[in-house]
């Protein structure tokens, strides 16, 4: 660890770090070029009173931005660049209409580029003026081990594919205070909670946007820089497809296709048309797999049928309604103000429906001819999905429980039955509901969950180890019970206590099985289920609630956090969050930066663990 | 009662101390209780700990951090275990939070009973009548984050317990001087060495050192 003395000669040493890469993040893109139709350019400026408030160090290392030596504090110089780099406002519609000046040496030489998408809040449903409605893209950048990354900011001034310019018909000034989301500002809360949130899905191998740095300014008005290696959303390109744009839109499945190969994620994608059934095939498993995995870890992302809030692989973009529950609340939906969002059960139809716009895209391509969506409905690619999504979610059960690889293989394998069968006994426990009903809740609608089944999954294990016999059915359900169970919830009726007996043959069952096919003792299975099982299921998993406390936390911590203790900060938590049962022991031995603001920070998860 | 001290140390060089535990519990396949002293990072210890009981034969374990609220059927059951181990950490958090779990008397009971139980660093102190000896030295003492006045521990010996002893003269000035305080011996014990307390009788393992009236012995 750094001494606080080492630290502050670092800080006023002479430039010794290269920062240089900064300056290829220009404004320049490929997209510009090879997809017209999907930018809209704008020049931009330089914007005074920018403040780093966090440097994503580890990314920017990937990205091949600074010193893979490069220790993780923020130097004057470093400072410098990052603002220089990325505190810019565009001169946009309103600018020029008003007749705004800006001197010369503010503005940026080249064009930045705000894209084009499709988005269902958007009063024209073909995406002929949606978009980034306050974002721009940097540019980009190759990184290390080849691989290139996209690189934009949220905050960056009002552009003319905002819904508000549609919706009242005319261009804002960036900054207006009369239109909040239309204003073209961004939030200080929003971006740290987008960072603290992406770094833990990211520890837990989830694809995600993830954010490089955020700048903030008075007002609690931030940018947030995101990077990740290919920032096109399925909606970039179901917006040319709306319009029937054959052009654009296989420039755009093209472009997609080959910076995926570039970026060696697809190296096996033909050359040839067959490159469309390859692309297919993969949007397929990605949204298969990534429904199967939202459902099981209980991440709720508003998917629709705009393809907007996700990326092409899956990724998660824009945090703004993303949530991870507690507890399976599959009634909640975000209230959107004029309208609800999906379920995170209803989550899978929408998946499904992007693979059916994919079918019909590819088609479109391959013929040139735009058929109905309606008659792909029995398409083979749909069928495919449904069998993935089921494969992916009986293997996520598995390994929920605590079962590591080969074990899965083998249940998935040869024990399809009884693994179906548990997972149904399961769901009975998961999906069970409070009879208090439907409520608002401080951003929408729910239906509580009633039973926590991570708690089930850890203790059990335990228990069976140390009496080697099934529990009570009243110890289950007291371990499962969560704060929204009222006494009329838990009230054990002659078809609760068979699935209890039920989820307990069938617990031990596959234990018994997997043990008699690995050739050793229940004993033996059921303590490595046990110990993965204590970190995959831990008590103090972090839900959308608490990432708001949080951000609040760090906001408002006395004294105020550094840029580095931000980072830091989010560093150690997150790497908490890591719910891996196989990654390393975790770097808990040097003394956290800040203790007590950590232990504050998993005083809040707890409080808020079954929450949404 | 049988009860282990561990000075400290990791897992791995403690297996000596833990073969002794496993001894003292006269079954061939015991079933044993982690608590470590907190959540925080205790799932990796725990894997840690598994490890190496692994190695001695053992196959049954419980885990159970006290700082969250843990089922009842949980909490009932570690106290069927034949051998309990409290792990190390803060011991002002830790006691703060078993006297918060109502746990103090139940590990008491469990110890008097015929339990094995065991504490590596802090969950040692805390076997002894009071975790004083975590508030010193200055240079190297756990901070009292929680504000715990009662510092009252488990009370199960008639000595005190210091953990991660060196033999250096900044760390004797001080224990010589705490010991004067002290109606009993204190006793230092560096990483890897331990007490073994078993029906009354003291047995210490490797380089351990008492502090009696301001003197010190070495007893090892």
């Amino acid at each position: 660890m750094m001494t606080s003395k080492k630290i502050s000669a670092l800080k006023k040493s002479p430039a010794k770090w290269d920062y240089q890469k900064f300056d290829k993040i220009d404004g320049s893109h490929p997209l510009k070029k090879e997809v017209s139709d999907s930018v809209v350019e704008y020049q931009v400026r330089s914007r005074p009173g920018g403040e780093v408030a966090v440097f994503n160090f580890e990314l920017a290392k990937d990205m091949g931005l600074i010193d893979k030596n490069h220790p993780e504090i923020l130097t004057p110089e470093l400072q410098a660049k990052i603002n220089e780099t990325f505190s810019i406002v565009i001169i946009n519609e309103y600018d020029k209409e008003e007749g705004k000046e800006f001197p010369e040496s503010e503005i940026k030489p080249k064009t930045y580029m705000a894209t084009r998408y499709l988005q269902m809040q958007h009063p024209n449903k073909q995406g002929k003026t949606s978009g980034d409605g306050r974002s721009i893209w940097n540019g980009y950048i190759k990184g290390r081990k080849g691989i290139t990354y996209d690189v934009m900011s949220c905050g960056t001034g009002a552009t003319k594919l905002s819904p508000a310019t549609h919706i009242y018909n005319k261009y804002f000034e960036t900054g207006d205070p009369s239109i909040s989301y239309g204003c073209g500002y961004a939030e200080l809360d929003e971006g740290l909670a987008s960072f603290f949130f992406s770094e833990i899905f990211w520890q837990n191998k989830l694809a995600t946007e993830r954010i490089l740095a955020i700048i903030k300014y008075p007002k609690n008005i931030s940018i947030t820089v995101r990077a990740y290696p290919n920032l096109i959303r399925p909606s970039h390109m179901f917006s040319h497809l709306k319009q029937g744009n054959y052009d654009a839109l296989k420039s755009m499945v093209d472009y997609y296709i080959e910076r995926q190969r570039k970026n060696k994620l697809w190296e096996k994608a033909p050359k040839t048309k067959s490159k469309y059934n390859y692309f297919l095939k993969k949007e397929c498993e990605v949204f298969a797999k990534l429904v199967a995995r939202f459902e099981t870890d209980y991440i709720f992302c508003w998917m629709d049928w705009d393809g907007d809030n996700i990326l092409m692989d899956g990724g998660i973009i824009d945090y703004g309604s993303v949530r991870q529950f507690g507890l399976f609340h599959h009634e909640y939906r975000f209230d959107d103000d004029d309208r609800y969002s999906t379920t995170i059960k209803e989550q899978k139809s929408k998946g499904r429906y992007t693979v059916q716009t994919f079918i019909q895209l590819v088609d479109f391509l391959k013929n040139k001819e735009k058929k109905n969506i309606k008659e792909y409905d029995n398409h083979p690619v749909l069928k495919k999905f449904d069998k993935i999504y089921k494969e992916e979610k009986l293997k996520l059960f598995l390994a929920r429980i605590g079962y590591h690889e080969d074990h899965i293989e083998y249940l998935y394998k040869y024990q399809k039955k009884t693994v179906n069968s548990f997972y149904k006994t399961f769901c009975y426990f998961e999906h069970a509901k409070s009879k208090h009903g439907r409520h608002e809740v401080g951003d929408g609608i729910n239906w509580s969950a009633i039973f926590c089944m991570r708690d089930i999954l850890r203790e059990l294990p335990q228990l069976y180890l140390s009496r080697g016999n099934n529990i009570s059915v009243s110890e289950f359900i007291g371990i499962i019970q969560s704060t929204y169970a009222t006494e009329e919830d838990l009230e054990l009726n002659a078809y609760r206590k068979k699935m209890v007996r039920k989820f307990q043959k069938s617990y031990w069952s596959l234990i018994e099985k997997t043990s008699s096919y690995f050739d050793t003792t229940s004993q033996q299975i059921l303590l490595e289920v046990l110990v993965r099982s204590s970190v995959i299921n831990r008590y103090d998993r972090v839900t959308g609630d608490s990432i708001t406390k949080i951000v609040n936390k760090v906001m408002s911590a006395k004294p105020a956090l550094t840029p580095d203790e931000v980072y830091q900060t989010m560093k150690e938590f997150s790497e908490y969050q890591n719910f891996d049962p196989s990654s390393g022991p975790f770097s808990l031995t040097a003394k956290p930066r800040r203790p007590k603001l950590l232990k504050s920070m998993l005083k809040i998860v707890r409080e808020h663990r079954e929450g949404l | 009662m049988k009860l282990v001290f561990y000075g400290g140390g990791h897992e791995s060089e403690n297996l000596h101390l833990h073969k002794l535990s496993v001894e003292l519990t006269d079954t061939s396949s015991p079933t044993i209780t982690y608590i470590p002293a907190q959540s925080y990072g205790a799932e990796e210890d725990f894997r840690e700990f598994v490890k190496s009981f692994k190695k001695l034969g053992v196959k049954k374990f419980l885990f159970s951090p006290i700082d969250f609220k843990m089922s009842d059927v949980l909490k009932e059951e570690i106290l069927h275990s034949e051998l309990i181990h409290l792990g190390g950490g803060n011991t002002f958090y830790f006691l703060y939070y078993l006297r918060k779990a109502k746990l103090l008397g139940k590990l008491k009971k469990f110890a008097k009973s015929g339990g094995v139980l065991t504490g590596l660093s802090a969950g040692g102190i805390l076997m002894t009548p009071n975790i004083n000896s975590a508030s010193y030295p200055s240079f190297d003492c756990d901070d009292n984050d929680e504000d715990v006045t009662d510092l009252r521990a488990l009370n199960l010996v008639n000595f005190e317990f210091f953990p991660h002893y060196k033999n250096s003269r900044r760390y004797n000035e001080v224990l010589e001087k705490e010991s004067k305080k002290l109606k009993y011996p204190l006793y230092g014990c560096p990483d890897h060495s331990g007490i073994v307390y078993n029906q009354g009788n003291l047995e210490f393992i490797d380089r351990c050192y008492a502090f009696v009236s301001g003197d010190r012995i070495k007893l090892s």
